[in-house]
């Protein structure tokens, strides 16, 4: 079977055009059929091939080349060497505004979007009650665009995509524009396209969400693909290549907090988590973890406890004080909180574990540190916890 | 060419057809009165101040010998002036979806000519009200003609547009360009008076022989064959041709330019 998207190769180079001898001087030799060579590179030497049904994500830091590998997937923009093949009906929600005009209305707009994706006017007719109620926005449909907010475009946008039926969608940071309720419409519209075999490509910071929604993912780094193959393995590298990145900015911080009074975490730790990676238990498994905090006047601090899913619902939460359980005192300012969750009832998934530092009184929070960990396992069980269950059948 | 069933296309005309002159109420109607006016102004210019005499004016005399090729020409230069820079205008389109960009200066070069030949049938009428027996059968062989001005204006504004997002300050030469060649193009006065080297030289340029075929047909019922009838139309098409090509050339590396 053909793969759904090739790229081959690609690289881009932006020229520089910001002068008009600049300009003339690309334009020069585009005239002359010769490659630009020099520019910014954007891109460098990415492959990548989806098949369907196999939802990719994209990830990487500001400015890593992710809008612009989506741009070459589009066909917006022409990679200067390499090649991109596209089997599919593809619709692309690309940056906020999606192509919008501000001057004119939602509707007009809706008109226009929905002819680019390659609805007729007799399709658009039969589908532009759906596309309203999707959208939601009520009578601003015929306000000009220039007057909407942010998410109410994303609504829009979203809502002419989901409309014109694609096999791929590619969207990139959009979703984390709309409100709460709209996001979670996007996600169950998105999971259900998913679950009819169609393919989704996208661009997110969420980790949360390009793990929920993706089986493979792309780490683009500096334009350079540092690293593709199965999401939870890409994503995990890429958080602790940030983990690592921001550990010594941390550290500093908190060197500097120690000195101003405050009650803070000196140490946060899974002690089953070993070395080089995160940590993952198997469903029922224990989790235990490990709280130093750092009191600077010698009393000691009351430590906190939470456990929640990675997109930050929580799950449970409990604090020493409310226990009544008293720190082990290591030093003079420095106490040790462990806790054990036993046989956890956590469903598989992504999740974290958060330690917090509060005051002796048990009322301020001082400081929080996170850590991830996941529940592996194939269960077709839904939510978060199992919760004890008995069916009352007959005999 | 399925361009014109095309959805995309037909949203970009309405759409030009909107903005540029049915935005206000007055859009539509100063679609007609604009030219009506400066139609007057020529008239007044060249019948009573410079008392200009064409010998072969035809039928009313000089207003309807200057109207007839006026509208043509007013379609012609405005699409050209208005596409010349719609693709840096559509620059958020272009850089958010893909999609042929060739239909951004059709679209405008469409909804130009289609604006301005319903004032063209606006203006026939009122010429025939006010006394110019105007040939109407001769509509049919001019059909034709306006059809190949519209080609020729669309190979044009291709080209231009495609170049304008290299080269910016194309827009700024256009505009006296195209008033050059309005005065070097037999509009407001006849080929007949130019001295010989001059006459010559004029049958060079296309629109020549585009206003006055238009005058034979609508206004004179001259229904002769020369060898430009041929050499025109098949520079037209050479014109498109040549224009599209280069246009999609390099509409692949617009996004970079803009």
């Amino acid at each position: 079977m053909k793969p759904l998207i090739r790229l081959q190769g690609v690289s881009k180079f932006y020229p520089r055009v910001h002068r008009p001898r600049e300009r003339l001087r690309a334009f020069a030799s585009l005239m002359a059929g010769n490659e630009i060579r020099e520019g910014a590179e954007v891109l460098h030497d990415v492959s990548l091939e989806i098949s369907s049904g196999q939802s990719f994500g994209i990830i990487g830091e500001n400015g890593a080349g992710k809008s612009t590998l989506l741009k070459i997937l589009t066909g917006v923009i022409t990679p200067s060497r390499g090649s991109v093949e596209v089997n599919a009906r593809m619709a692309a929600l690309l940056e906020l505004g999606a192509g919008f005009q501000p001057e004119f209305s939602g509707i007009d707009n809706v008109r226009m979007k929905s002819a680019l994706l390659g609805m007729s006017s007799s399709e658009l007719d039969k589908n532009l009650d759906s596309i309203l109620a999707f959208a939601d926005i009520g009578d601003y449909v015929y306000e000009p665009v220039k007057h909407y907010s942010s998410g109410m475009v994303v609504r829009l946008g979203f809502a002419v995509v989901a409309a014109s039926n694609p096999e791929l969608l590619i969207t990139d940071e959009v979703l984390a524009v709309g409100d709460e309720s709209f996001q979670k419409k996007c996600i169950r519209w998105i999971e259900s396209f998913l679950e009819q075999g169609n393919t989704l490509l996208m661009v997110s910071h969420s980790m949360y969400l390009v793990q929920k929604l993706c089986r493979k993912a792309l780490w683009l780094h500096e334009g350079h693909a540092r690293e593709l193959g199965d999401v939870f393995s890409v994503t995990q590298s890429y958080l602790a290549y940030h983990e690592e990145r921001s550990a010594s900015e941390r550290r500093d911080r908190q060197a500097q907090r120690g000195e101003s009074g405050l009650y803070n975490i000196s140490d946060f730790l899974l002690p089953q988590q070993s070395d080089d990676g995160a940590l993952v238990l198997e469903y029922g498994d224990d989790l235990s973890a490990e709280l130093v905090l750092h009191s600077p006047d010698g009393i000691p601090p009351v430590a906190l406890f939470g456990v929640m899913r990675a997109d930050g619902t929580p799950v449970y939460g409990v604090s020493s004080d409310y226990d009544q359980i008293e720190a082990e005192q290591l030093d003079d300012q420095h106490y040790r909180y462990r806790i054990c969750f036993e046989s956890l009832p956590l469903l598989p998934g992504s999740y974290s574990i958060r330690g917090h530092a509060m005051d002796p009184q048990g009322i301020r929070l001082c400081d929080t540190a996170e850590l991830r960990f996941s529940v592996s396992g194939a269960s077709r069980e839904m939510g978060m916890i199992r919760l004890p269950h008995r069916w009352n059948t007959k005999e | 060419m399925n361009l014109f069933s095309n959805n995309v296309f037909r949203q970009l005309v309405s759409r030009a057809i909107r903005t540029d002159y049915l935005e206000n109420l007055t859009g539509f109607a100063w679609l007609i009165l604009q030219p009506l006016a400066l139609l007057a102004v020529y008239a007044f210019v060249f019948t009573t101040i410079f008392q200009a005499r064409i010998p072969e004016a035809g039928p009313g005399g000089f207003v309807p010998y200057l109207a007839i090729a006026f509208w043509p020409w007013t379609a012609f230069s405005e699409s050209i002036l208005r596409s010349s820079s719609c693709i840096s205008a559509n620059a958020a389109l272009i850089g958010k979806v893909a999609f042929p960009s060739e239909m951004l200066p059709l679209s405008t070069v469409t909804a130009t000519f289609l604006m301005n030949m319903a004032g063209y049938l606006a203006v026939l009428i009122v010429l025939q009200l006010m006394g110019t027996p105007i040939q109407w059968l001769g509509i049919f062989a001019a059909i034709p003609v306006l059809v190949l001005l519209y080609i020729f204006a669309c190979g044009l504004a291709l080209f231009i547009s495609a170049l304008q997002v290299f080269i910016r300050d194309v827009s700024q030469i256009l505009s006296p360009l195209m008033t050059f060649w309005f005065f070097t193009t037999p509009i407001i006065y006849s080929s007949s008076l130019l001295p010989e080297p001059l006459a010559t030289v004029m049958k060079f340029n296309p629109m020549s022989w585009y206003v006055q075929r238009l005058r034979d047909f609508l206004l004179l019922g001259n229904y002769e064959l020369s060898v430009y009838d041929l050499l025109v139309p098949m520079l037209t098409v050479l014109v498109f041709w040549a224009a599209l090509k280069f246009f999609r050339r390099f509409s692949a590396h617009f996004e970079d330019f803009l």
